[in-house]
């Protein structure tokens, strides 16, 4: 779906991206991770096609974004700018999301439709104007705006940064289940490692431009070398199993632990009366 | 302890707006004291900074009432200015802030214009730009940083300054997580080696626990809970009720004493939390 080969971004003689190689696969949720400046903002737009890269080549569907102009990109991707305000112009949730239809030539019924499903799916209220909304309702209709046009990419930079934790869940929930139902493909920069232990199963960690590695999030989250490289702190849950020598992947959150402590206790507990049940 | 913060009933609604953002604060902060505070999208939390910077009401209009002191003045009748040389805030809009366009020149400003002593100057930019780590951005322009760039800038311009209560309103969102971290131990030493007081307004529940030693909850313009970090965790389905979720080391407490494994306090820390484990254990 998405696939970079020795992707290199300069500008001003100053290297932001560099020799990035990877592929991410349809439906797949990867979280894009590592220090501030390590480029993963200009990763993002190289994908979308909003710059281009200085060397190298990316593939969207096939394509190469060399040659793609961005109103074609965007029937196919979506991009969600960290700050909504960067995108919203409509006087009102509805108009908002009829304009990106109607850019597209999208037929006027076929358009109500899909505007209805998305004001239910994304529980918006039509008739609001988005600058009187709170920052994650207008992150959601910023959403809303992309998902309307049924794109198979979502590229999200930092969806959940100002949020708060009401706002983060719906957010997040609501991707996951785009992702889930609909097999859209995510592509999303988080600082949050909460955010990306629930919700991104793949972790790209960026340093200083170059792809320091790519694998399984609870993996690279117990990898210590590479959380200080990459400026990252593992999420609570994995770094306590750490602690406790819990094996990867056994026990990463709260419910787990709970219950991975339940059956120590009781082992110990049996360890402690050794004649128990025996006959 | 005398106060450096109380606020005294104050209530404040903007110029054009149906409710009050702030309703009947009653706030007392002493010197030295590091305090979180969390909330939901439209609480007022930010209408509380900027009640302490002197922008409610002098830029950001509207009716106020009640008393605001800070360091002993009413920021009705102070000016922005005298306040701002006591109170250092840095808001989550750190563009609005800069007054400058390259690193270091944002650093001074400030500096300059504070009646800092010339020699002193550049040292205090030395050693604000290598706290935040951002020694190599200095010769840079402003406008060429990251997000999270950004944001440090506007962190080492507010710390250069020394002030005595440092406001950070949402100041680290786009921080790298060890950058956060990072930032939250800075403010510790802050507090602890010049008594610096400490305001953090932030959704990073875990950080804030971790570090604050008071956590005060808004909602709908009102501080609805104020207390001790451990006592405020106590009660996570009030918290939940609010929209403020609990750092997970608390929810696995929460987990541990259902299935009567733990019968201690909730914890709020990684040691606290492996020790608890251990226990529950034994």
């Amino acid at each position: 779906m998405i696939r970079l080969e020795n992707v290199s971004y300069a500008i001003e003689s100053r290297e932001l991206v560099s020799g990035v190689s990877l592929r991410v696969g349809a439906g797949e949720f990867a979280a894009l991770a590592g220090e501030n400046g390590a480029g993963k903002t200009t990763l993002l737009k190289l994908v979308m096609g909003l710059i281009k890269p200085t060397g190298g080549d990316i593939l969207v569907g096939g394509a190469s974004t060399r040659g793609l102009r961005v109103s074609v990109m965007a029937r196919t991707v979506g991009y969600l700018f960290q700050n909504p305000d960067r995108q919203l112009f409509g006087a009102t949730v509805r108009q908002e999301l009829a304009f990106g239809l109607d850019f597209l030539g999208v037929a006027k019924d076929e358009a109500d439709r899909r505007v209805g499903e998305t004001l239910d799916l994304l529980k918006l209220d039509p008739d609001r104007a988005p600058t009187s909304l709170s920052r994650g309702e207008r992150q959601r209709v910023a959403l809303a705006s992309l998902f309307v046009r049924r794109p198979r990419i979502l590229l999200l930079d930092e969806p959940t940064t100002g949020l708060d934790y009401r706002e983060c869940v719906q957010m997040m929930e609501t991707v996951s289940r785009l992702n889930r139902e609909d097999g859209v493909t995510v592509l999303m920069v988080t600082h949050d490692m909460e955010v990306a232990l629930d919700f991104a199963p793949r972790m790209l960690a960026l340093s200083g431009g170059k792809l320091l590695a790519d694998g399984p999030t609870r993996g690279l989250m117990r990898d210590e070398a590479l959380l200080k490289r990459a400026s990252l702190v593992p999420a609570q849950m994995v770094a306590l199993a750490r602690r406790l020598g819990i094996a990867p992947g056994e026990a990463d959150d709260a419910l787990s632990l709970a219950a991975w402590v339940e059956r120590r206790a009781g082992v110990n507990a049996k360890g402690g009366m050794p004649d128990a049940g025996r006959p | 302890m005398d106060s450096l913060i109380l606020l005294e009933g104050v209530s404040f609604r903007y110029e054009g707006a149906g409710s009050r953002a702030l309703d009947d604060v009653r706030l007392s902060i002493a010197p030295g004291e590091f305090v979180g505070v969390i909330g939901p999208a439209g609480a007022g939390k930010t209408t509380l900074a900027h009640t302490l910077s002197g922008v409610v009401p002098h830029v950001r209009r509207g009716d106020f009432y009640g008393s605001a002191r800070v360091a002993g003045l009413d920021t009705v009748t102070a000016s922005v200015v005298e306040l701002s040389k006591t109170v250092g805030c840095v808001f989550q809009d750190v563009e609005s802030q800069f007054v400058t366009t390259m690193v270091e020149d944002e650093v001074l400003f400030a500096l300059e214009n504070f009646d800092v002593p010339r020699d002193e100057i550049p040292a205090r930019v030395d050693r604000a730009l290598a706290d935040l780590n951002i020694t190599d951005l200095r010769s840079r322009g402003i406008s060429t940083l990251s997000g999270g760039q950004k944001q440090k800038v506007a962190l080492a311009a507010a710390l250069a300054l020394a002030p005595s209560a440092l406001v950070l309103d949402e100041a680290t969102g786009e921080l790298d997580p060890a950058s956060s971290v990072q930032v939250f131990g800075l403010l510790s030493q802050l507090r602890r080696e010049r008594g610096t007081t400490i305001i953090v307004i932030e959704q990073k529940i875990m950080l804030l626990c971790a570090y604050a030693d008071r956590l005060l909850v808004m909602d709908q313009g009102r501080v609805v809970i104020d207390g001790p970090v451990r006592r405020t965790l106590e009660q996570p389905d009030r918290l939940l009720s609010l929209g403020v979720n609990c750092p997970r080391v608390t929810t696995l407490a929460a987990r541990l004493r259902e299935k009567e494994l733990y019968h201690g306090p909730p914890p709020i820390n990684l040691d606290e939390a492996e020790t608890m484990v251990r226990e529950a254990m034994a």
